[in-house]
């Protein structure tokens, strides 16, 4: 009878196509994530699937916490912080917060690269109880994603906007000169790692957002400017493509080469890192 | 016997899809006009496709949308490198042979463009926050486009660019600085052998005007974004009434900088423009008219 009626339950819970959170039947938002549930995923033909337009007013948890998403051009991610819970960011990121809220500064290893790199120094952080919000300056979009434990994510400097207390942070640098000079994704990544309890991470990425699933060994050529973040197992690597000028001579344009297995996300507006347009 | 004609592309369509397949525009809904005449140009729908030659095109989003390529083999679409987003390894990627690369590069238009062969996927954005247009050219048919608007073009579609002659000169003898408040050169998009897709981005929203023959409209330089061939633009000077400050009202920056537009064709605008620089006096000028209020 109980295996049943766990079947039953299982039967009319509703799974979240982005984050894959089981939902209460007749739910119509992800409670981990926010997804509308109620709207069919938007995938285009070759496999990219758009990340979840929140609805305006959109409310979801994070351990005993909330956060609400408030606007829908450039949205605001309002959070109602429980006492046992914080959330880290960078502090230009801060639009408004509660007098009550204590701020805090969470050392970064590697202080001085991490400044040379063009990185904020010191990431600050947020104790609860108290409301804090946070938004970024330019069109776009909040993409959510909640982090099961184990996991690892490589994410494009200045494209996060929180992350729970639980999610490890640290930075990795970009290997290879020709990746450096010409990968156009800044010296160092944003990774974001969780141990044994699970973590939300929200960036922002600029335009519209995209995510594909490459499979063990798939490549994808992408700009290094859409780039917006990735699953720590996809390799990325600057690719010189030579295309001729006539008299101009030859133009190097680099792509980022993408090899799966793993997510990549890329954002539809950016600055192309050849010729800043 | 088809007798449909799409609003936004003026093209025989098919009005049973919920979205035009030569311009994605959406085919299920009312038009939106403006009372003195503007039409909205409605976004495309979120992965909406549009059909060309063999290949087609998906566009995917609404705030920065991307336009997403799948080519079937022999054809092939061009763009300016920078707009490229992300590529199937397979898609084979060369330049395009261009004229005039010295002055392109002096008027800071895009020295290189890429071609994009099939088979393979591609796909594009701009970046700025607003609308992708399909336009699709029937044979013969050319199109003005304002620089930097161009986000791709079909293979068969012929690229080229003249003079807009739209200009004005600021400054003294010694530190002369010409304007271009339309850019110093246009494209110009023509289907040669067969149709084709032209694909625009334009920031802000779009609004677009059929103009009868003979009438004219006033509009902020930067805000074009195409127009037929057959609609003529020159410069417009207006300078407000400023009683008591005679020498200012001719001279400075309280004056507006406009073009005419006079028909019969097509124009379309978007709500996202800079105003003209310079706030010196006009030393010289396209050729213009003149308004003092």
């Amino acid at each position: 009878m109980l295996v049943l009626t766990a079947m039953f339950r299982a039967v009319e819970a509703i799974q979240c196509g982005w984050c894959r959170a089981q939902n209460q039947p007749g739910t119509t938002t992800c409670m981990t994530c926010g997804a509308p549930l109620d709207v069919r995923d938007k995938v285009s033909d070759s496999g990219w699937r758009e990340a979840p337009r929140l609805r305006d007013m959109t409310e979801f948890r994070f351990s005993a916490s909330t956060c609400q998403v408030e606007g829908e051009l450039v949205p605001v991610a309002e959070i109602a912080l429980s006492p046992q819970d914080g959330v880290y960011f960078e502090h230009h990121v801060l639009l408004w917060k509660d007098e009550s809220v204590p701020l805090s500064s969470l050392p970064t290893a590697g202080g001085m690269k991490r400044s040379l790199g063009g990185m904020p120094h010191i990431v600050t952080v947020a104790q609860g109880p108290g409301r804090i919000a946070f938004s970024r300056d330019a069109p776009g979009e909040l993409v959510v994603l909640p982090l099961h434990p184990g996991m690892e994510l490589d994410v494009r400097e200045h494209a996060f906007l929180l992350a729970t207390h639980s999610i490890q942070y640290s930075f990795v640098r970009i290997k290879g000169l020709v990746n450096l000079l010409h990968g156009g994704n800044g010296m160092f990544m944003d990774r974001f790692v969780t141990a044994q309890y699970p973590g939300l991470l929200m960036l922002h990425g600029n335009g519209n957002v995209l995510e594909r699933s490459l499979r063990p060994g798939e490549k994808i050529l992408v700009e290094p400017g859409g780039f917006l973040y990735k699953d720590s197992t996809v390799t990325m690597q600057a690719v010189q493509l030579q295309l001729k000028t006539g008299m101009f001579g030859r133009h190097g344009m680099y792509l980022a080469e993408m090899t799966g297995p793993g997510r990549v996300g890329i954002q539809s507006m950016y600055v192309h890192h050849g010729s800043g347009e | 016997m088809n007798a449909y004609v799409c609003p936004y592309c003026r093209q025989p369509s098919d009005p049973s899809q919920q979205t035009c397949p030569l311009c994605g525009a959406p085919v299920d809904v009312r038009e939106v006009v403006s009372d003195s005449g503007w039409i909205e140009q409605p976004p495309v729908r979120d992965m909406a496709k549009l059909q060309f030659g063999q290949s087609h095109c998906q566009i995917a989003g609404t705030t920065v949308p991307v336009a997403e390529f799948n080519l079937a083999h022999g054809e092939m679409v061009y763009f300016s490198h920078h707009v490229l987003l992300w590529a199937d390894p397979a898609t084979r990627l060369q330049s395009m042979s261009m004229r005039g690369g010295w002055k392109r590069m002096l008027a800071g238009l895009p020295m290189m463009m890429v071609e994009a062969h099939g088979p393979g996927h591609i796909a594009l954005s701009d970046n700025h926050a607003g609308e992708v247009i399909a336009l699709p050219l029937q044979h013969g048919h050319s199109m003005w486009v304002k620089e930097h608007r161009f986000l791709c073009a079909t293979g068969n579609i012929r690229y080229d660019w003249n003079s807009n002659d739209v200009w004005y000169v600021t400054g003294d003898r010694d530190e002369q600085e010409t304007h271009y408040p339309m850019g110093q050169y246009g494209d110009i998009f023509t289907a040669t052998d067969r149709p084709g897709l032209l694909l625009l981005h334009a920031p802000g929203n779009a609004f677009i005007r059929d103009l009868r023959q003979g009438e004219s409209l006033l509009v902020q330089p930067s805000s074009l974004i195409y127009h037929d061939l057959s609609v003529r633009v020159h410069l417009h000077l207006e300078y407000p009434r400023n009683r008591g400050f005679s020498f200012w009202r001719s001279n400075w920056d309280y004056r507006n900088i406009m073009v005419r537009l006079i028909g019969p064709g097509r124009v379309a605008v978007n709500s996202i423009f800079e105003r003209p620089e310079g706030m010196e006096a006009i030393r010289n000028h396209s050729y213009a008219t003149r308004r003092r209020w």
